[in-house]
């Protein structure tokens, strides 16, 4: 597929010095900057990413710079950045694929889109992507889905509770493992079937989302909603066209259920009904 | 008096049988369904209240008297937020 090719290309790695600043100011530590389809990242200390489009990304190591963190910067901020200036939307989901169709987890930090994501496996879904999904907007009548670019991140618990077989731990300041989900991953594009968002609640249970509310589910203040916004430049009436196009063709889901590990897999065999009668029903 | 939309002042998209629509001063948006939804389809600058209101009635078989207080709180609100003018 096009998109996915050009990201492999636009995501190659070299080393060597590059600009502090694209824009005047320099850089402070995590911070960016975006302009003329370059984008530029300061990780901690001086460890610099500079992206510019048709020429691939460019990693400077200062003398402080944490290197333990250049995958975590290169995976993250920098993939979504270089997927928003190349037209592609990155949006905060973990997924799974069934039926030929991606069905994505999407919440605040905590929610447990990982979990979730990951636990499914126990019953026979592979894992689509963990933390961002990239969709591809370039053919209006649907929404195409990237398989994941990142690894599998869980907590320990989350590792018991998914039956995940447990990696390396991710970073020295990051106390989450890397992961490999039991039923595999998925590595071929597929089209979106549903958005899933998670909610707390007491009792288990999942409510259509319709009408304006689609679109209200849509205003997202996660990072990678930021870096779309910059890469794209729009004004008002081109994000509501932009949302508008999301809310009209994304099927969406409220998936409400308790935070409780006691009852964590109540909650999966839940979802999996659910995904599997919707996939059935598409 | 013709009631019409500024159309310049806002964006508009249905979703379902919702219709949501972007002040472009402010940027903030909400949602139109039911009663309300209908009487913004009938805005099409040809309409006065009047005609609305008899439309409304027939549509929705409603009291005369009610549809005619809801058109008129809806014009009036939506004539303040400068989405719609009357001539």
């Amino acid at each position: 597929m096009a998109s996915e090719l050009m990201m492999e290309r636009e995501t190659q790695v070299a080393f060597g010095p590059v600009p502090h600043s694209l824009a005047g100011d320099e850089l402070g530590d995590t911070s960016w900057q975006m302009k003329d389809e370059q984008f530029l990242l300061r990780g901690e200390g001086d460890h610099y990413f500079l992206y510019r489009k048709g020429h691939g990304i460019t990693v400077e190591r200062g003398a402080t710079a944490d290197l333990s963190e250049e995958a975590l910067w290169l995976n993250g901020s920098v993939y979504a950045a270089i997927a928003s200036i190349n037209g592609l939307l990155p949006i905060h989901a973990s997924a799974v694929a069934h039926g030929g169709e991606v069905f994505a987890f999407t919440g605040p930090a905590g929610a447990g889109k990982s979990t979730l994501a990951a636990g499914l496996a126990q019953h026979g879904l592979p894992m689509f992507c963990d933390d961002t999904l990239i969709l591809d907007l370039s053919d209006p009548d649907r929404i195409v889905c990237l398989p994941g670019h990142k690894r599998l991140k869980l907590t320990a618990n989350a590792l018991v509770l998914t039956g995940a077989e447990r990696e390396e731990q991710v970073s020295s300041t990051v106390s989450k493992s890397y992961a490999r989900p039991i039923a595999g991953t998925v590595d071929v594009a597929l089209p979106l079937g549903e958005l899933i968002f998670l909610e707390e609640a007491s009792d288990i249970e999942f409510d259509r989302i319709t009408g304006g509310e689609r679109l209200a589910r849509l205003q997202d203040d996660h990072y990678t909603a930021d870096l779309f916004a910059s890469a794209r430049r729009f004004d008002r009436a081109a994000h509501f066209a932009h949302l508008s196009r999301l809310a009209r063709q994304i099927r969406m889901t409220a998936f409400h259920r308790p935070f409780d590990p006691e009852r964590f897999g109540e909650g999966l065999s839940a979802a999996a009904r659910h995904i599997k009668d919707a996939a059935c029903a598409h | 008096m013709r009631i019409e939309k500024n159309r310049d002042r806002f964006v508009e998209t249905a979703i379902d049988d919702e219709i949501v629509i972007m002040r472009l001063d402010t940027g903030s948006f909400f949602s139109l369904s039911d009663t309300a939804a209908a009487i913004w389809r009938l805005i099409d600058g040809t309409r006065n209240e009047d005609v609305i209101v008899s439309q409304l009635q027939r549509d929705f078989a409603g009291n005369g008297a009610t549809i005619g207080r809801d058109v008129q709180e809806f014009v009036s609100e939506l004539t303040e937020m400068g989405l719609l003018a009357s001539d």
